[in-house]
């Protein structure tokens, strides 16, 4: 082929696919309804390596090199995949999808395990690589409007293996395109436990300042090969080493204010602080103990709100992260240079620690799932995670408790921010004195003084 | 006389216990249940409602739901949400319909 003609075919394909854009399809339809859908295969004839790379990010890997957080091995990779903290209390590793014991009560058994979320197909699992794993990427999840999510269920092999189902069906394929709120949600939404449990927000127009403009999760999120820009929640560890920030250029930029005295405030106050007023789903849990449920399986207590139906707490934070058996949450100061003071989702979870080390312990739910018993929990996952005298360490585990920051980042809103006498003010939304401020800056602080004159200005202008 | 006072007392007595704690679910009263669908009606893939059959965990009575919000329709549509699933159900008579205000799986990852 001449260079003429390849030049010409480019353009030509460039041009199909600009005309397709532009009329809200994504190009490629012909030769999908032509071909049919066979996977990863068919997306690689236009986004050649997609699969390849997007077994390197935090999505297939449910881990990442991990360097804002205290007392880890810097070159070990976290995430879902192996961490043990009590929102969750089993990770990839421990209660991996399996068919849990039956249910002494009914005879029945069902499928469970933490990455029942991952996008592949359980043959190849979390951080799997190889060709095997490239074929098993399941893309229609993530950028299909039309998938029926009957297919998307664990279920047996031939050989007795636990797969998860996926929808590749040509009718799922044909409607492909940039994710929508709906795909990012399918997992988001019900991670640690049910609907809203974890994060505690929905991102709907009534709940959300972004959401009710029309935007979707990746407008902010704007990945980029895959790699998926996140903030930096405390308990949020994995990252594919990019991130997102309020204050980027093509957002809100760093004054994001008309008024100069707000934009002041930029300094040393986080946005959410103002901006993110409410919180919600889960605050406390207890994995010591689980509830029976109607289907006579058995669940961890939890209690829960839904969004927005309880408030964050403040602190300062500078990015980095304190990580002992008892607490997670942000580190940083008044005085450090670096911190701001931030809105958190306070979490607290009550879970087995090692009686010898201190240590907390994870849990495998198959058991406990099955009959309550979650001290046999304690002991699977110990067995898998080849602890010395797991038996020992199962019966003298001792229940205690751990405090965890979540970071508060959606449920954005303009009309609803607080204002200056929410915070300034005796008794107010932030508790300076907790926050490092001294009597006589907390004595100004809560004055009118600070903004009377300008907002009395400011109402006679309004009215 | 004084017997049919003592009646009128006694009957008043009654309607106002019935009153205050008649299960009994009037207009605007916002009604909680957990239960599992047995039944989705839903018309197509442009349906504005549907209605979803919950067995009340505690009751075991059926409960005919309508929902009409777009979040939830959506999860019939692409069956998300699916008969045997167990539902936290908000819901308030509204002309005689059960009209659902939060309709959510209990189960997550």
């Amino acid at each position: 082929m001449s260079k003429k003609t390849t030049a010409a075919a480019v353009l030509g394909l460039a041009l199909a696919a600009t005309t397709a854009w532009a009329a809200g399809m994504h190009p490629g339809k012909e030769s999908i309804e032509k071909s049919g859908y066979k996977g990863p295969e068919t997306c690689e004839e236009c986004h050649p390596g997609s699969a390849k790379g997007f077994l390197d990010t935090v999505h297939w890997k449910h881990a990442s090199k991990v360097t804002n957080v205290e007392g880890i091995n810097a070159k070990e990779e976290y995430g879902m995949k192996n961490r043990i903290y009590v929102m969750c209390n089993g990770n990839d590793i421990v209660n991996n999808l399996k068919e849990i014991p039956k249910s002494p009560v009914t005879g029945k058994s069902k499928f469970s395990g933490c990455n029942t979320c991952h996008p592949g197909n359980h043959l190849s699992d979390v951080g799997s690589t190889g060709a095997a794993a490239e074929a098993a990427v399941d893309c229609l999840v993530c950028h299909s409007t039309d998938y029926d999510f009957r297919q998307r269920k664990p279920f047996k092999n031939e050989k007795g293996e636990v797969v998860m189902g996926q929808d590749r069906s040509t009718k799922a394929a044909l409607a492909i395109g940039k994710p929508t709120v709906k795909n990012c949600m399918v997992c988001h939404e019900a991670a640690g436990g049910g609907v809203i449990v974890k994060r505690g927000f929905s991102f709907t127009k009534d709940t959300d300042a972004h959401a009710a403009k029309g935007m979707v999760c990746v407008d902010c999120h704007k990945a980029k090969n895959h790699k998926m820009p996140t903030g930096h929640d405390p308990n949020n560890w994995a990252n594919d080493g990019v991130f997102v920030s309020c204050s980027d250029t093509s957002c809100h930029g760093v004054k994001p204010h008309k008024d100069a005295d707000l934009n002041r405030h930029c300094a040393k106050i986080a946005c959410q602080t103002c901006h993110i007023t409410r919180t919600g789903g889960a605050f406390a849990k207890d994995f010591t103990v689980w509830e029976q449920t109607p289907d006579k399986f058995y669940e961890p207590t939890t209690l829960k709100k839904e969004a927005n139906e309880t408030t964050p707490v403040y602190a300062w934070y500078n990015g980095t992260v304190k990580n002992t058996p008892h607490f997670i949450g942000p580190k940083g100061s008044k005085k450090d240079g670096k911190s701001k003071i931030t809105p958190f989702k306070i979490f607290q979870g009550k879970a087995y620690y090692n009686k010898q080390t201190g240590e907390l312990l994870s849990m495998d739910f198959a058991q406990p799932m099955s009959d309550g018993d979650t001290r046999a929990g304690v002991l699977s996952a110990a067995k898998t995670l080849g602890l010395k005298n797991p038996e020992k360490i199962a019966k003298e585990a001792v229940p205690g408790w751990q405090t965890i920051y979540f970071g508060s980042n959606h449920l954005v809103t303009k009309t609803k921010a607080l204002y200056c006498a929410n915070c300034h003010a005796p008794n107010g939304v932030l508790n300076f004195k907790d926050l490092g401020y001294s009597d006589k800056e907390i004595l100004k602080l809560t004055s009118p003084e600070l903004f009377m004159e300008k907002l009395a200005q400011k109402q006679k202008e309004d009215w | 006389m004084k017997k049919a006072v003592s009646v009128m007392v006694l009957v008043a007595v009654a309607a106002l216990t019935i009153f205050c704690f008649g299960s009994v679910a009037s207009a605007g009263e916002e009604i909680k249940m957990v239960g599992v669908i047995t039944k989705i009606d839903i018309a197509g893939k442009d349906a504005k409602t549907a209605t979803a059959t919950l067995k009340d965990n505690k009751t075991e009575q059926l409960v005919v739901i309508t929902v009409e919000d777009d979040l939830t329709l959506d999860k019939f549509k692409d069956h998300r949400i699916v008969e045997g699933d167990e539902i936290r159900c908000k819901y308030e008579v509204i002309d005689g319909k059960n009209v659902s205000k939060l309709f959510r799986k209990t189960a997550g990852c």
